[in-house]
């Protein structure tokens, strides 16, 4: 599955390409890096300790599901808040 | 009304432990909490196995130093009682003990160390000094600035949620009565027994422990007893969870630092660092509210933290909590009896994660009419001059 | 930790309890910061697209006017020290520290409104960590502030009225939703309306907002079942299908949506009296006519004291910031109590159709049952079967989280703390208080905490 964009009366911030996983995944500025992940088709934030791929849930910055690392900084970031900008680098894998 | 050879007040690790070594021994033990199993400073420490001179002993003269320093000979008991807990209790306690850094920035700090460890040499305690080059191909993961540090092989730390449920389970197991949520309003001496009386309670014992840490002075007013136990509030700090870097325990001899990381993966980062308790409305200390924390105290221990370990910042900082503890007025820990009023026996005032698996077992050889002369240096007797107006 | 600012007022939280208080607040020649954890203004009943879109129609729907009306007049504030992108991690009186994406920002304020809003309540049931499923208002959220539709065929499911509006969205955003499922029956509903028609009356555009979304629905062909309970979420890396008392449905999202608990983190942290929230859970913040905590020079305002709707934190907010210029000395009692009329009186009757809301949606008998290897903790992945071993032991949340790890984790506890009240509550324990709020409110990297090396 993938999540689609809505296309009829949205314009969006001009074309970028973050990078997740080592994957270039081409996004528009403006958007979450939780967008651009989901309208990808990378629907898991994170591992659990089962090995179990995680989702976020709540899309508002509370449950924490949805923590990613920002190569460049290092940073533990929000996906659900953080705005993809051009040529960053996001890891999933802690 | 119930009758008990022995009573003891306080969910901790050392009324659980003590009520496990007596009841195994045979002895009816009742053990009274006012609130949950290891909810004080038992369950909220950082888990700590600290076998070198701590350096609250260090910092104040020689005086305290050498006494400091006298405590270390219950430490080589500690090492043996905690390398092999899991295997009595046949449980997992992430008891990791796989050494301890006690590091220095300065000259001045590792004159400190030395001067530590030829203290602890003629305690009888083994200590390696080494210098930071050494240090560090040690430990990987020291920063540059750290010149010297004390090695101590048996030191390290265990996990603070586990120990003391576990103790009160064996406690449980062994026939002694553990009861939570039971709060003392009233202790007598009758017939020269204790009665003990609260909530649901009404209990008649030989021989009573006061272990109840902070509340410990409280407690021994209830029965006319001074007892010089302080209650201090003590921050300390969770990061996320993190790959595992850092098996030992880290200290520094010349700044609040104590650092590890847990089996979980989570970097423990505290040292001693205060909170600042709750008021009274009559001006004393209000151990039921929430201490507040001093936003001075968090920026020192992790400046600490990052000027030792500098990989720290990288880290997401998830939980500042504090911990109410206690000491006493000579900051050694007083565990023994209390010669003004027999069969009463008090062990509180700091050091009792690491030492309260030793705390208990002699205290029960000593209640149960063994030897336990280990004690004596910890003895409530050199206070007994607070108590000649009391009892 | 290098930033400082000063001001006379810090308000946490940029919807609407927050817009209103500073509109309430403005033109005293007062300092005033306000906090949000998004870049823009409006909370979460009025997520923005990002300043990059254009976004033509945007919540058009009649019930967002007002709102939209008031955002507009809180944006064309010029004396307002806009805070974006910061979230709040320490709370005490006087003082605010913000996190935001440069590092910690420290507020000193001489008084902080808290209009920190509500988030889901978080549900277990089995198969709930699978991705594709999320809190209802997730979806909501990136419908109106990403235009993103998270799957192609959605099924929302809970107890709450608002899972039509949200089902509404998205169908009128071009997708699909699988079906409306609410849990309890619809005479459990109507029953609920009846005992309380004058609310009801008051508030007929709401109540007509809803029927537009089951018309819209209704023409859309999106089955709506009540009495339809959710029992697991099937899936192996991410949701395919729900299994419910009515059958297996199949699906690519899901938007659970079982109610709304406060955000309660802050108040807690600064000692204010809370109280139970709702009957979905949660814990609320106290406060007296003038919106007032317990603590002075902190007030509250909005879902914080209680998940009431975006009207209700409209009239809160104007009169917390009543009650601030009054206790900076800027009003008088009589001119305060004046101008509060207005808004207590709209306050009072939010709340009353609030609590109809909540009678309606009152999901209390209709929880998913988890089974014994659910996760109730997210975060520390920990298991309902091993929390339920420690009810007969511990008799406080704290101890639970103690013996278990439950609520340890990143989150703080805001996803399990209800479910694990809940748990111990069904064993016979309603404990007093949840857990014990800890510093920070939010994650905050080391680094941002400390001066610069």
């Amino acid at each position: 599955m993938s999540a689609d964009r809505i296309t009829q009366d949205v314009e969006r911030g001009e074309p970028i390409t973050i990078v997740i996983d080592g994957q270039q995944v081409a996004c528009f500025a403006g958007e979450t890096i939780a967008t651009a992940m989901l309208a990808a088709g990378l629907d898991a934030f994170r591992t659990d300790q089962r090995g179990k791929p995680r989702g976020l849930l709540c899309n508002m910055g509370s449950c924490y599901e949805c923590l990613v690392t920002d190569i460049a900084t290092g940073r533990r970031i929000r996906a659900c808040l953080a705005p993809a900008a051009d040529g960053m680098e996001v890891s999933t894998r802690g | 009304m119930e009758r008990a050879d022995v009573a003891i007040i306080g969910g901790g690790l050392v009324g659980c432990a003590t009520a496990w070594r007596l009841a195994r021994k045979g002895a009816s033990v009742v053990l009274i909490e006012a609130g949950d199993i290891n909810a004080g400073a038992s369950g909220q420490n950082a888990g700590s196995l600290h076998f070198q001179i701590e350096r609250r002993f260090l910092e104040n003269g020689d005086a305290l130093a050498e006494q400091g320093a006298q405590i270390v000979a219950l430490s080589r008991h500690a090492v043996i009682d905690w390398r092999t807990i899991e295997r009595e209790l046949e449980t997992d306690l992430h008891v990791a003990m796989h050494g301890g850094l006690m590091v220095a920035e300065t000259a001045e700090q590792v004159a400190l160390l030395e001067a530590k460890a030829a203290r602890e040499s003629r305690e009888g305690l083994t200590v390696r000094t080494l210098d930071g080059d050494e240090a560090r191909a040690m430990a990987p993961y020291l920063s540059s600035g750290i010149l010297a540090a004390n090695f101590s092989a048996d030191e390290g730390h265990a996990d603070p949620r586990a120990i003391t449920p576990a103790l009160a389970e064996a406690a449980r197991g062994e026939g002694a009565q553990v009861r939570t949520g039971t709060h003392v309003r009233a202790i007598t001496r009758e017939n020269g027994r204790f009665v003990i009386r609260g909530n649901g309670l009404a209990l008649s014992a030989d021989q009573l422990l006061v272990a109840a840490g902070a509340w410990s002075a409280d407690v021994c007013a209830l029965i006319n007893i001074h007892m010089p136990i302080y209650p201090v509030a003590l921050l300390m700090n969770a990061t996320e969870r993190a790959p595992p870097i850092i098996p030992h325990l880290v200290q520094h001899v010349g700044r609040r630092l104590s650092l590890k990381q847990t089996h979980a993966g989570n970097l423990l980062i505290g040292g001693g660092w205060p909170s600042r308790l709750a008021q009274t409305l009559h001006g004393g200390f209000d151990l039921s509210a929430k201490a507040q924390m001093i936003p001075e105290s968090l920026t020192g221990n992790l400046l600490a933290a990052r000027d030792v370990v500098p990989g720290v910042t990288r880290l997401n900082l998830i939980r500042s909590w504090t911990g109410v503890t206690a000491i006493t007025s000579d900051q050694l820990p007083i565990v023994g009896p209390v010669p003004r009023m027999p069969g009463l026996w008090v062990a509180a005032g700091g050091s009792a994660f690491t030492l309260g698996l030793t705390f208990a077992r002699l205290m029960a050889d000593a209640m149960t009419g063994d030897e336990a002369d280990e004690l004596s240096l910890l003895s409530p007797a050199r206070f007994e001059h607070l108590n000649g107006f009391m009892g | 930790m290098a930033d400082r600012i000063e001001c006379d007022v810090a308000i946490i939280g940029g919807g609407p309890a927050g817009q209103a208080a500073a509109l309430a607040l403005s033109g005293h020649g007062l300092s005033i910061v306000v906090i949000d954890e998004q870049p823009r203004p409006g909370g979460q009943i009025l997520r923005q697209p990002p300043a990059r879109f254009a976004v033509r129609g945007w919540l058009e729907e009649r019930s967002y006017r007002p709102l939209k009306q008031l955002l507009g007049r809180f944006q064309a504030l010029d004396d307002i020290h806009w805070l974006g992108s910061h979230s709040v991690i320490g709370l005490q009186r006087g003082s605010v520290m913000a996190m935001g994406p440069e590092g910690v920002t420290t507020v000193t304020a001489r008084h902080i409104l808290i209009a920190a809003g509500c988030h889901d309540l978080a549900v277990p049931l089995p198969g709930w960590t699978l991705p594709g499923v999320y809190a209802a208002g997730g979806i909501q959220a990136f419908i109106k502030g990403q235009q993103l539709l998270v799957g192609n065929r959605i099924l929302v499911a809970g107890t709450h009225p608002l899972q039509l509006i949200i089902a509404a969205q998205i169908v009128a955003a071009g997708g699909s939703v699988a079906a409306v499922l609410f849990a309890q029956p619809r005479s459990a509903m109507v029953a609920a309306l009846a005992r309380h028609p004058l609310a009801a009356l008051r508030r007929v555009p709401d109540l007509l907002a809803t029927a537009a979304a089951l018309r819209a629905l209704a023409r859309a062909g999106t089955p709506i079942h009540f009495g339809t309970s959710l029992e697991a979420l099937i899936g192996t890396d991410r949701v395919s299908a729900a299994q419910t008392s009515a059958g297996t449905i199949n699906c690519d999202a899901v938007g659970l949506c079982y109610g709304f608990v406060p955000q309660s983190a802050l108040p807690r942290m600064a000692g204010a009296q809370m109280r139970p929230s709702g009957p979905a859970g949660g814990w609320a913040c106290g406060h007296d006519d003038f919106m007032r905590t317990s603590v002075p020079g902190v007030s509250a305002a909005g879902e914080t004291t209680g998940v009431a709707g975006a009207a209700a934190a409209a009239a809160g907010g104007a009169l917390a910031g009543i009650g601030i210029a009054l206790d900076l000395g800027l009003i008088s009692l009589e001119a305060a109590e004046h101008a509060a009329r207005t808004p207590r009186r709209d306050l009072a009757q939010h709340r009353a159709f609030a609590a109809l809301l909540d009678a309606v949606a009152d999901p209390r008998a209709y929880f998913p049952a988890p089974s014994a290897d659910t996760i109730i903790c997210r975060c520390e992945d920990v298991e309902q079967a091993t929390i339920a071993a420690e009810l007969p032991v511990c008799q406080s949340a704290n101890a639970v989280k103690l013996a278990t790890r439950c609520g340890m984790g990143a989150c703080q506890g805001r996803n399990c703390e209800p479910s694990l009240l809940r748990m111990m509550a069904k064993a016979g324990n309603v404990p007093e208080t949840g857990f014990t709020p800890r510093f920070p409110a939010r994650p905050v990297s080391i680094a941002d905490l400390l001066p610069p090396q």
